[in-house]
Order: structure tokens, then C-alpha cells, then sequence
């Protein structure tokens, strides 16, 4: 069975008590030594089979949670974020916003500082968003002029929504 | 002693508080926003009364519905907690002119410290060093002649500000003009008062503040000191006492110092003076004083064994307090990590979203002051404090690996955190030789030192052959989307790739 997440194919095979891995050109040999569906907790044990000199064997302890294509993992203390695909997906197309500028988080629009057609220069303040009681700058990346204003003052937005539109 | 109190406030603190009166055999009250209508704080008040939309204004702000609530419920104290209306004198003088009990300072003594500029001004006369600056400027010109005469850089602060709100820090002249705009706007906005006072900033200096405590009958003491330098955007993150920077004199100093500011302000109840100290010179001046219980409390009360919230509501019912400064020792060493809902890799912007996970560390020495669980909401209306981990050994040395531990069992998931984060700056030596500055988070990100290394590689492995084992074995809880949290997938924080590399 194959699962894709952040473009990389893993393909399992279960194989009597354990499963075998492939990831690109390496395989491993992974065993559940325990499972706790509740927790969402696995401890595994990993066996490096295409490559004998390095991590021979490694047991660990990941918690997996999931929304919707998204899947939390913890492994040591540490937390990524992995996104289950279909196919293959250009990397990062969601946060790709060409021209406009997005919304590093969600807020309230406090003010738009400038108007359509406006020329601008990089480093200029555009707008302001205040989430949480923090002021945050929205700043042109480049020298343009400005081609479109999506929100308006006392707007609420989201993260990753676009604001304005620079040329 | 009080038969009810109503604690104003939400979240860690006031389950931290709801605990004390349980201990003391006093019932509690809550109030909640329409945000937290589940959350944990109302679940562990013995009563429970909306006050309001989720906006703090028309909620935990609001002073009237407040004082309404404690009337209504026949609660015959009010303890504020820290944030919202704890350092609102007018609130404060309101309570007590309803007849109900604040537990605090009196007001006019958060009067007096609550003004950044006037505060300096007393302290100056009490004959505590301050930093150099001005207060009271209004034109342009006169901003840049006060700046120019202390020399850059400078900080603008708001006289009414906290928490790191209205305050900007000037490099140049050139920065000046927009910077006390920025500060003034943010300064109206979150205080409703637009007043500015600009001082010396020093940006090698370490923040050390230190707890005082009085009763109502003129017996004040200092509980020590605590070491607040690990900062981003103005805010603590780590705490720890004692700080690794004092020698038992420059304490005794300071400690007098802390005693003499509070006793110009006829202080009573837990207060906190906040000094920053140059480590060059040795030398420290008065910053400010929050004139509540402080988020980092927890460290002082496990090295000096004192429940602080306990002896908040037995000084405010009238008890004295027992010990005398001499007979009060600290022992140990304690830290506190504050978990945040916020990403490091993007600017420690806060991070919304339902927590699809969230498990505590457990073990002898290990605290955990929270007010979140699986299935909670952690929204945008209030400040992004999942939980407050304290640990507690028999030095520094000890109480960071204990940390060390704590943090890698502490599994959040849903919102992004500051865990790894803080991981890395335990692991950095100049934490481990108690070298960090409140600038040294900025600086130290700049030049990339605090990246996590190669055990990047395997976790990225790792973390992909779980997440796709886990989609096999384990049942999807939840199919649908709750969250939509991205973090910033070229983060070198949250890379999954790097065994690529």
C-alpha cells in the first residue's frame, strides 16, 4: 500500500508480525511493538534493511494525530506537520500567493494605508492587522504600485488570506 | 476568613487560583466569555456566571459586569489573577466601594505603580536607581532632544503599558518618528491612553525581578529573585530562580532595594519588582512594578516553600504575615518554561486551532500550571498560553535536564508551539552558563545558531513511517478538518525532509 505525504511516497507491506518500508531508494523493516489507538501512541521498532552502516535498529515512541490531510507526528519531544496526498503536488502551491501579500495569522484589519493605484516602496507599511492585541505590519517586498485591495479597514481576516495585491 | 471569591480571570491562573480556595475551604465563582463557555476553569468553579461576548472588552475587561457578578453570587471577594483588570486601580477602588474585598494592593498603591512614568518618578525620590530617560515629552522635537541627549538606542514605552504593549525600541534617529507613532497607536489602543516615556535601552542587560510580600499591618518582605531574561517580543518565555548572575550581596542589595520601592508605595499583598541589570557593571535600576501575582510565580513559591496564592487571600482577609525577611531561605533551584501557541519560525506569531492532542508531563519535581485539554479551542481573543511547566531539583544544573525531559513528554497537538524552541535554547550554551541577555532570543535567531542539528534527519524518517503506520493501524478519530493550521512548510523548524539532505 502506498501513502504519500509531503510528496514522499512510503510503501508498506505488511510482513507477518511487521511491516516492510520503502521510502525512495531505502527499505526498513518496522515492527509495532505497541499500540494505543486512544492516545494515538505507536512504539516502533525501526530496522535499516538497504543500508547495514548506518541506524541499524532504532526504537521510538511517535504520537499521531490527524486533521483531515494533515497528520501531527511527535517523536522525542519533537513536532512536524505532514500533509497526506494523493498524487504528486507542487511543493507549497497553498502558500504561493504570486503577487499579494497574505495574512500571517488571523486578526482584524486596524487600517489599510494606502489606496489603488498607489505607487509603493519596498519596506512601506500597507497595512496594519492587530490579532491578539499585537500590531502586525503588512509591508511591500518590492518597489510597485498597488493593483488591488482585497479587505477593508475593520475586516476580519484569516491566515494565508490575501490582503492587497502590489504590481 | 472569605466564604466565597469570584476570580476575574480565565485560563491556567485562575484554575491556579480556584485551587487555593479549595485547599482553604473557600467556594469559587467563575466568569467566562461566550469563547470559553467549555472551558476548564469554568469546570473547576463551584459556580459558574457568563459575563459576555468573547472580546475582552466586553468580557473580562468589563469592570461593572464583573463587580455584578460578585454581587449576584454573593462572593465576598474578588482575586483578579494577573492580565485583564488585576492592575486597574479604578476597578480595584470599584470593588471595595461595593463592599466586596480586592485581593491585592489598595488602589491607590496600583495607581502609583501603574504608571510607568509616574512610578519612576516616586522611585527616584525613594532614592531607587532608575534608568536614565524622560517622562512627560509631547512634541515631536521634544522626543527627538531626549533621545539625542540619552543617546541611542532608546526605548519608548507607554506610561499606562505592560506586557509588552506600546513599547518599541529606537536604533536611530531615523526610526524615531514612526516608532513613537507605533507605539502611541498601539499604546491608545490596548490602554486607552496615549502617554509615552522614552529611556536609556540597554541591550546587553538581564531582566531580575524580585517578589515582594506584605500584610495589611506594615510588615513587607522580599521572597528573592528570579531571572526573566529569555524574552521574545518583550515577553518572558523561561524563568528561574536563583538567577545564576547574583552573588549573596548584590541579592541583599537588591532585595533592600526591591523592599524600600514598595514601601514607598505603602504596599501590600504579592508584588513584583522588576529591576534590569547590566552584568558588566554589576549595576541594576528599577524597571517597573506589576502590582499582582505574577505569571512566573511558581519558581519562588518551590524554592521558598510559600503557597503565594494562599497567603494573597489570608493577608487580604486581614492575617499577618509570619516570617520575618531572615527567616526566609531559598533551596533548590526551580524553572519555568511557558508553552506557548505560537511558531518560531514565523515571527512566534500566535497559532489558533482545536487541540487534537494534548498530553502533561508527570513525575517527581515536575508542575504543570494549565487550563487547556484535548478538544479545547484556542482561539485569538485571549492571550496564547497553553501551560505553564515548572520544575523543581537540587540545582541549575539538575532542574534543566528535568526541564529537558519534561518538555520531549509534553505532546501537543492542533496548534503550534513553542516547544522545540525552547528545547533549543535549554540545550544552548550560553543558557547553560547563564548568559543570556532579553535581546539574546533575537540576536541568537539571526544568526541561525539556535537551528536544530542532524537529529533532524531521523525524526523526519521517522516521523513519516509513523504518520503512515498510524493511518493503517490506528482508527481516524477525526476525519474532517478542524484546524487550519499551516505551518510554514519551509520552516528548517518543522522540515520533515531532511534525511534528503
Amino acid at each position: 500500500m502506498k501513502i504519500t505525504f509531503d510528496e514522499i511516497i512510503i510503501d508498506l507491506t505488511p510482513q507477518g508480525k511487521s511491516f516492510r518500508a520503502t521510502i525512495e531508494d531505502q527499505t526498513f523493516e518496522v515492527e509495532i511493538v505497541r499500540a494505543d489507538a486512544e492516545r494515538g501512541r505507536l512504539d516502533l521498532r525501526l530496522i535499516r534493511l538497504s543500508d547495514s552502516q548506518s541506524v541499524p535498529e532504532s526504537v521510538f515512541t511517535a504520537y499521531v494525530s490527524s486533521d483531515g490531510a494533515k497528520r501531527w507526528v511527535t517523536i522525542n519531544g519533537q513536532t512536524v506537520v505532514l500533509t497526506k496526498s494523493s498524487g504528486v503536488q507542487r511543493k507549497g502551491s497553498g502558500q504561493d500567493h504570486g503577487s499579494g501579500l497574505a495574512a500571517p495569522m488571523p486578526g482584524l484589519v486596524r487600517s489599510v494605508n494606502v489606496v489603488e493605484d498607489e505607487p509603493v516602496v519596498k519596506g512601506q507599511t500597507l497595512m496594519l492587522l492587530e490579532a491578539m492585541k499585537m500590531e502586525i505590519r503588512i509591508q511591500a517586498k518590492s518597489d510597485g504600485v498597488v493593483k488591488k485591495l482585497l479587505v477593508k479597514q475593520g475586516q476580519t481576516v484569516e491566515r494565508d488570506q490575501v490582503l492587497i495585491e502590489i504590481e | 476568613m472569605f466564604n466565597k471569591i469570584l476570580v476575574a480571570n480565565r485560563g491556567e491562573i485562575a484554575i491556579r487560583i480556584m485551587r487555593a480556595c479549595k485547599e482553604l475551604g473557600i467556594q469559587t465563582v467563575a466568569v467566562y466569555s461566550d469563547a470559553d463557555k467549555n472551558s476548564l476553569h469554568v469546570q473547576h468553579a463551584d459556580e459558574a456566571i457568563h459575563i459576555g461576548a468573547a472580546s475582552p472588552k466586553e468580557s473580562y475587561l468589563n469592570a461593572d459586569v464583573v463587580i455584578r457578578a460578585a454581587l449576584t453570587s454573593k462572593a465576598d471577594a474578588i482575586h483578579p489573577g494577573y492580565g485583564f483588570l488585576s492592575e486597574n486601580a479604578s476597578f480595584a477602588a470599584a470593588v471595595e466601594s461595593a463592599q466586596l474585598t480586592f485581593i491585592g494592593p489598595s488602589a491607590d498603591s496600583i495607581h502609583a505603580m501603574g504608571d510607568k512614568a509616574e512610578s519612576k518618578i516616586r522611585m527616584k525620590q525613594a532614592g531607587v536607581p532608575t534608568v536614565p530617560g524622560y517622562e512627560g515629552l509631547e512634541t515631536e522635537a521634544d522626543y527627538e532632544q531626549a533621545a539625542r541627549a540619552i543617546g541611542y538606542p532608546i526605548l519608548v514605552k507607554a506610561s499606562a503599558g505592560g506586557g509588552g504593549k506600546g513599547m518599541r525600541i529606537v536604533w536611530e534617529p531615523d526610526g524615531l518618528p514612526e516608532e513613537i507613532e507605533a507605539a502611541r497607536r498601539e499604546a491608545v489602543h490596548a490602554f486607552g491612553d496615549d502617554r509615552l516615556l522614552i529611556e536609556k535601552y540597554l541591550p546587553n542587560a538581564h531582566h531580575i525581578e524580585f517578589q515582594i510580600f506584605g500584610d495589611q499591618h506594615g510588615h513587607l518582605v522580599h521572597l528573592f529573585e528570579r531571572e526573566c531574561s529569555v524574552q521574545r517580543r518583550h515577553q518572558k518565555i523561561i524563568e528561574e530562580t536563583p538567577s545564576p548572575l547574583l552573588t549573596p550581596e548584590l541579592r541583599k542589595q537588591m532585595g533592600e532595594a526591591a523592599v524600600k520601592a514598595s514601601k514607598a508605595v505603602n504596599y501590600y499583598n504579592a508584588g513584583t519588582i522588576e529591576f534590569i541589570f547590566d552584568p558588566l557593571l554589576s549595576t541594576f535600576y528599577f524597571l517597573e512594578m506589576n502590582t499582582r501575582l505574577q505569571v512566573e510565580h511558581p519558581v519562588t513559591e518551590l524554592t521558598t516553600g510559600l503557597d503565594l496564592v494562599q497567603w494573597q487571600i489570608r493577608v487580604a482577609a486581614g492575617e499577618h504575615f509570619p516570617y520575618q525577611q531572615d527567616q526566609l531561605t531559598q533551596r533548590g533551584h526551580a524553572i519555568e518554561c511557558r508553552v506557548y501557541a505560537e511558531d518560531p519560525s514565523n515571527g512566534f506569531l500566535p497559532s489558533t486551532g482545536k487541540l487534537l492532542q494534548y498530553i502533561e508531563p508527570k513525575g517527581p519535581g515536575i508542575r504543570v500550571d494549565s487550563g487547556f485539554a484535548v478538544g479545547n479551542e484556542v482561539t485569538h481573543f485571549y492571550d496564547p498560553l497553553l501551560a505553564k511547566l515548572i520544575v523543581y531539583s537540587e540545582n541549575r544544573e539538575a532542574a534543566i535536564q528535568k526541564m529537558q525531559a519534561a518538555l520531549k513528554d509534553f505532546i501537543v497537538h492542533g496548534v503550534v508551539t513553542n516547544i522545540d524552541f525552547m528545547q533549543s535554547v535549554l540545550a544552548h550554551a550560553d543558557f547553560v552558563n547563564g548568559k543570556v541577555t532579553t535581546r539574546w532570543v533575537e540576536t541568537t535567531l539571526d544568526s541561525g545558531s539556535l537551528l536544530p542539528e542532524n537529529r533532524q534527519q531521523a525524526v523526519g524518517l521517522q516521523s513519516l513511517i509513523s504518520a503512515a503506520l498510524a493511518d493503517l493501524v490506528i482508527v481516524n478519530r477525526q476525519s474532517s478538518i478542524v484546524n487550519p493550521n499551516v505551518p510554514d512548510p519551509y520552516s528548517p523548524w518543522k522540515n520533515p525532509n531532511g534525511f534528503r539532505n
